[in-house]
């Protein structure tokens, strides 16, 4: 304990570098800016914020990207709020207690409501965050290659599961991802695939191209085609923040707690992040809470758990990324980008060789929710203002963002072409109600399967019960299976219960 | 067969398709086999089959179950159905070609025009394209953008992107000329 406290010491003294301060201030400013704009996604935001990486330090990047990963979750609150604009799809249960507030006479309250459970949501995470990443990269350390693959499986299963739209086409979305993730030169046999002859294909497809696409051209090309009809802002009255009294946060700190945990522990589950947390944990409180019966018309309580629960799930979102380099959403697919980018690996290993760096990134995370906080109490009505901006004038700018994320990665205007390419395939996917995320989630995860899988093979002589018979594999098998069934077991119920609503 | 059934169809057909090409392709890839060992083949083959029997499957469901529509979808869906897409302003098919175009222009003008002049034509053009109307701010954000993008990309991150051929090399020349840097 005493080596944790003195690494996080170290890790804070670190965080008031000048270039990591820029990088917190920037990073929570643009967050927030970015979930205020309906336009442009947390993942967009990331993604396009990435180029001014390049030549940074990489804990300076890393810090920037979470910094904006965790005000991005609070950003869009404000627009949900006032005008009933949820920048991002996060915070769409805002809409129905938030708004009901504001509507209520009480914006300023409902503000006040989610900078709490954004701070308390927040703050809890990031000590569940410190105190379990070590454990786990250190039971990380012990797995061989059948536990890894098990553990991929999991992670693409639950992207499957926890997603939107059909399971057809959340599949036939994650066979394409492992298929671009398979173009270039094998890893085993150093033979091409898929590499039609071209030099450029031969090192393969960076996801970060896929990313920039399918997510940024992708998106903005659907929204020009409804003519960037947002909604109108009609009114920015009540534009600032009133705290809650201590006595009114004390009547819900225990469902401040528990949605606040339940956040962290959806964040942890790759493939669900802060929507799915927000989602949830609104849906926990509907069901389950003391107020149950007045969720929706403009209680405390539907305010503070989904965003206590968005907010919580970042810390969630940031253990298996550093401790198992593995990405469980978009946001932390593009710092696992940054990472690579610059040369390190995330995983079990970085904590013992990149402690200073592992440390600072954790110091800017509590740092930044409490600036974020700051923030957005004092400065909701200029980042509100942002709203005033046309989108068709913010969509040109991010697609120049997107070209230049595409040109830098490889420094190359192959890779552009490949970018534009991926944003006409994000375009169809959403116009046919294919997912995205199993896509990008193949082409990141696909290689480590396919690593994985293979040396097993290898190492076990062809054996694939490896994978079952193994104690941890094997319920790590078990779980991913499981998860699969969860729609299907879904879907039954939600049959069952129309048949008896038709008797009834 | 009700035709929309069939319509309903067409995208998964076209996976197929691209199953069986994919598969194809996977047939000329060259290795030198190892005695008990998986070929490079193995896995793009388990994806390509994990394409084509999830598009068969919705191809049997799209033309034999009682309900098409009732797909069984990821609990994503279950948990935000309830709330409408902010977004469900009429599609307008011309938007998008328009968008389309001017992006495959940047891609095969950027490296004639340069980043700095091809950046700039892009904001205009975009712009309009997205239907805002207000030329000054249209022609002066195009601007001050393209010069803070050149900026920041050309003289403070240093990320190689192309300069132009001459003569239009000049116009980045000028701009950089304009920062102090005579690159």
């Amino acid at each position: 304990m005493l080596e944790l406290a003195a690494n996080l010491g170290s890790g804070f003294v670190n965080c008031f570098e000048p270039l990591n301060l820029l990088a917190l201030v920037l990073g929570i400013i643009v967050g927030l800016l970015v979930g205020v704009l309906p336009g442009l996604t947390l993942v967009m935001g990331v993604i396009l914020v990435l180029p001014f990486t390049y030549k940074m330090d990489v804990t300076a990047s890393i810090v920037l990207l979470t910094a904006m990963y965790v005000s991005g979750t609070y950003g869009g609150a404000f627009t949900s709020i006032l005008f009933r604009i949820p920048g991002e799809p996060i915070h769409v249960p805002l809409l129905w207690d938030g708004y009901a507030m504001a509507r209520a006479g009480q914006p300023s309250k409902a503000l006040g409501w989610t900078l709490v459970a954004a701070l308390v949501g927040g703050v809890l995470s990031w000590f569940i965050m410190v105190l379990l990443t070590k454990p786990v990269a250190a039971i990380a350390l012990k797995f061989s290659t059948p536990e890894y693959f098990a553990i991929v499986m999991f992670g693409l299963a639950s992207v499957i599961a926890l997603g939107r739209g059909g399971l057809a086409n959340a599949f036939i979305s994650l066979s394409l991802g492992l298929l671009i993730a398979s173009v270039g030169t094998d890893a085993i046999y150093g033979s091409y695939r898929f590499t039609l002859g071209l030099p450029l294909l031969a090192d393969g497809i960076e996801f970060l191209v896929v990313m920039v696409g399918a997510y940024g051209v992708g998106e903005v090309l659907s929204r020009l085609e409804r003519g960037f009809a947002s909604k109108q802002v009609e009114t920015k009255a009540g534009a600032n923040t009133e705290l809650p009294s201590l006595a009114e946060i004390n009547s819900v700190k225990g469902m401040l707690i528990r949605s606040s945990l339940l956040g962290n522990i959806i964040g942890i589950v790759p493939g669900a992040g802060a929507t799915i947390a927000s989602f949830v944990s609104y849906g926990v409180e509907s069901q389950f809470g003391r107020r149950k019966e007045q969720m929706g018309s403009g209680i405390a309580e539907g305010i503070v758990a989904p965003q206590s629960a968005a907010t919580a799930s970042v810390g969630g979102a940031l253990i298996p990324l550093l401790a198992l380099g593995l990405p469980g959403s978009g946001a932390t697919a593009v710092i696992l980008g940054a990472f690579m980018l610059h040369g390190v690996q995330p995983g079990p290993q970085v904590l013992i060789t990149s402690a200073d760096m592992v440390y600072t990134i954790f110091a800017s995370l509590l740092l930044g929710v409490f600036l974020m906080c700051l923030l957005g109490y004092f400065a909701i009505k200029p980042l509100v203002r942002i709203l005033d901006f046309p989108e068709a004038v913010v969509s040109a700018f991010v697609m120049i963002l997107c070209f230049v994320g595409a040109m830098s990665i490889r420094g190359n205007l192959a890779d552009l072409w490949l970018m534009i390419g991926f944003g006409f395939i994000g375009y169809l996917f959403e116009r046919f109600r294919f997912p995205i995320a199993p896509l990008v989630l193949g082409v990141i995860l696909g290689p480590i399967a396919e690593e994985s899988f293979m040396n097993a093979m290898i190492s076990f002589g062809n054996d694939w019960t490896v994978f079952f018979t193994r104690p941890i594999a094997g319920t790590i098998m078990a779980i991913t299976m499981i998860t699969l069934l969860l729609p299907v077991i879904a879907s039954l119920r939600e049959k069952r219960a129309a048949r008896s609503a038709q008797r009834g | 067969m009700s035709a929309s059934r069939l319509v309903a169809c067409i995208p998964y057909l076209v996976w197929l398709v691209v199953a069986a090409v994919l598969w194809f392709l996977t047939t000329q890839i060259s290795f030198d086999a190892r005695p008990g060992q998986i070929a490079p083949s193995f896995w793009p083959r388990v994806a390509i089959g994990l394409m084509g029997l999830s598009a068969l499957i919705e191809i049997g469901r799209q033309l034999f179950s009682a309900a098409p529509g009732k797909e069984i979808a990821g609990i994503g869906e279950a948990l935000e159905g309830g709330e409408d897409d902010e977004d469900d302003a009429p599609r307008q098919s011309h938007l998008l070609l328009i968008g389309v175009a001017l992006t495959v222009a940047f891609a095969v003008l950027v490296s004639t025009f340069g980043f700095v002049l091809s950046t700039f034509l892009y904001l205009v053009a975009f712009m309009y394209a997205g239907g805002y109307r207000n030329h000054v701010m249209i022609w002066s954000a195009s601007l001050l953008g393209t010069l803070l993008f050149a900026f920041v990309f050309l003289k403070v991150v240093y990320v190689s992107l192309p300069r132009g051929t001459a003569p239009f090399d000049s116009v980045t020349q000028f701009v950089l000329n304009l920062f102090g840097g005579f690159a």
